[in-house]
């Protein structure tokens, strides 16, 4: 039973070395230690967070981008149909008024050789009734010396009349 | 290479180990063999001693100071090398054998009778004190760590330190304190440390271990007493009205109060299942192995040196077996010293749901 019975000498020894370590402990080393590994922990949660939150960011950040991505792709198509449409009908506009402006011109030059055609032909029926007027004029003169002469006159101003023309 | 060396440097400390109970178990032995005292070396080897022994050594011994108030009313201060030599200073002695074996008495009336008071520095005082240190110097080597590197996980020692600090408290007794953690845990934190340390110390053969310190029953006495005070000083209301009016049948508490009885009860024997559970593992620890080495002595006693020496090496085997065992065994009684003491702390802090 010797062992089982506390020595109070050593149970004296006992109590004061231990409430010294503890208030030592307690004092001077535990609540420090407790406090950086608690921080420790605080800053590895807040960091794992941290990490998830940046990563689901950047999810809804690549999300969105692929989805502007999408949008301007379908954009730039509508725009290089809507292009290829106006250039179309640009063309086909410019054809179109091309097209009416040839008629016009050649309808103008149409015109303009009928009038040349009319004033010529008014010229030439005004000159040759000069020339007749001329001719009976002379013929008129002449017929009053001889028959010859006045044969001779007529042929002489129609060939005039001819190289004339 | 390194390896190489661990393992040589084990080697030699375990060979070191088993040396030392083989030359303590030698130590009555005398020349010739014949059968030990088995149940006198054993009890000496896990009791208290007045100087502490060296290594390779019967009769050296480390001197300590003994303080005794005689039982004429006068205090004495001497050193312990004058009387472990068997000698009386002063009047005193150590008793060998009768009721104080092993204890310094005084002899009055031609009676041998153990002095008035003795606060004796013995063997184990001296442990308690070194292993103090020890703790001491661990726990503030993690604290300077924490200073000099901020939150940089230390690497090394102090990352086994650290781990084991957040094992305890990290995963231990924050989840079972919650809010009250900070403020129990460097009691908790303290009574782990110094368990684990003193266990391990007693586990060292030779000076500055080798004290069977957690297998004393005062020390543990002590331990297992601050974890009483706190627990029933800092108890709620809530913790003494389930001890005086536990919620059962009227009939278990009146008229005869049957219930509070087993309660109050329990008071005193959780602390002191605490008690005896560390002291007990710790002490059939060092029981066993002092047996296994003492089977050397046994058998070359009851055959002869042969056989004595053919027991050595099962003897050694089973002892480093039992050694190492001890080591996981340290680790667990502090642990569950440390739980069950958080549990019961914790456990006077309910309020009323």
């Amino acid at each position: 039973m010797e062992l089982f019975t506390p020595e109070f000498g050593l149970v004296f020894w006992m109590f004061i070395a231990f409430l010294g370590l503890f208030f030592i402990l307690a004092k001077f080393a535990w609540p420090f230690i407790i406090k950086s590994m608690d921080e420790r922990a605080d800053l590895i949660d807040k960091g794992v967070a941290y990490a998830q939150e940046a990563k689901t960011k950047l999810d809804t950040a690549k999300a969105e981008a692929d989805k502007l991505i999408a949008e301007a792709r379908g954009q730039q198509a509508d725009i290089l149909r809507d292009a290829a449409k106006m250039r179309n009908q640009i063309i086909e506009d410019a054809h179109a008024e091309a097209a009416v402006e040839a008629k016009k011109v050649a309808e103008a030059a149409q015109l303009s050789i009928e009038q040349a055609q009319k004033e010529s032909a008014k010229q030439l029926k005004q000159e040759a009734g000069e020339i007749a007027l001329q001719i009976a004029e002379k013929v008129l003169r002449t017929n009053i010396n001889n028959d010859a002469a006045q044969q001779e006159l007529v042929q002489r101003y129609l060939s005039e009349v001819e190289t004339k023309n | 290479m390194k390896k190489v060396i661990a393992a040589l440097i084990a080697l030699v400390v375990i060979a070191l180990m088993a040396w030392g109970y083989a030359d303590a178990a030698k130590h009555s032995e005398g020349g010739d063999p014949k059968m030990p005292e088995v149940k006198e070396i054993i009890f000496e080897h896990l009791g208290d001693s007045y100087g502490w022994e060296v290594p390779f050594s019967h009769t050296k011994r480390i001197p300590l100071p003994i303080i005794v108030l005689g039982n004429d009313g006068s205090w004495h201060l001497f050193s312990s090398a004058r009387i472990t030599g068997g000698e009386t200073f002063e009047g005193f002695k150590i008793a060998r054998g009768g009721d104080h074996n092993n204890k310094i008495v005084e002899t009055v009336n031609g009676q041998e009778v153990r002095p008035k008071l003795d606060f004796s520095f013995t063997k184990n005082a001296c442990g308690i004190f070194i292993s103090a240190i020890v703790v001491c110097l661990i726990v503030f080597g993690l604290k300077r760590h924490y200073k000099r590197k901020g939150l940089k996980a230390p690497r090394g020692g102090m990352g086994l330190v650290e781990l084991i600090v957040d094992f305890v408290y990290g995963d231990t007794i924050k989840p079972i304190m919650g809010a009250e953690a900070p403020k129990y845990g460097p009691y908790l934190l303290t009574v782990f440390f110094f368990i684990l340390t003193m266990n391990l110390m007693g586990l060292i053969v030779i000076f500055p271990g080798g004290a069977n310190l957690t297998g004393n029953i005062a020390v543990t006495l002590v331990l297992a007493l601050c974890t009483f005070l706190i627990t029933n000083f800092t108890g709620t209301k809530h913790y003494w009205k389930e001890i005086l009016w536990p919620d059962v049948p009227v009939a278990l508490k009146c008229p005869v109060p049957l219930m509070p009885i087993i309660e109050l009860l329990g008071i005193f024997t959780k602390p002191i299942a605490l008690m005896i559970r560390l002291f007990a593992n710790m002490m059939s620890g060092h029981m066993v192995v002092l047996v296994f080495m003492l089977l050397i002595f046994i058998f070359s006693a009851l055959f002869n040196v042969a056989a004595g020496g053919g027991t050595t090496v099962l003897s050694l085997a089973l002892s480093l077996f039992m050694l190492l065992l001890d080591t996981l065994v340290s680790f667990i009684q502090a642990y569950v010293f440390t739980i069950l003491s958080t549990m019961f702390i914790s456990m006077a802090h309910v309020h009323e749901e």
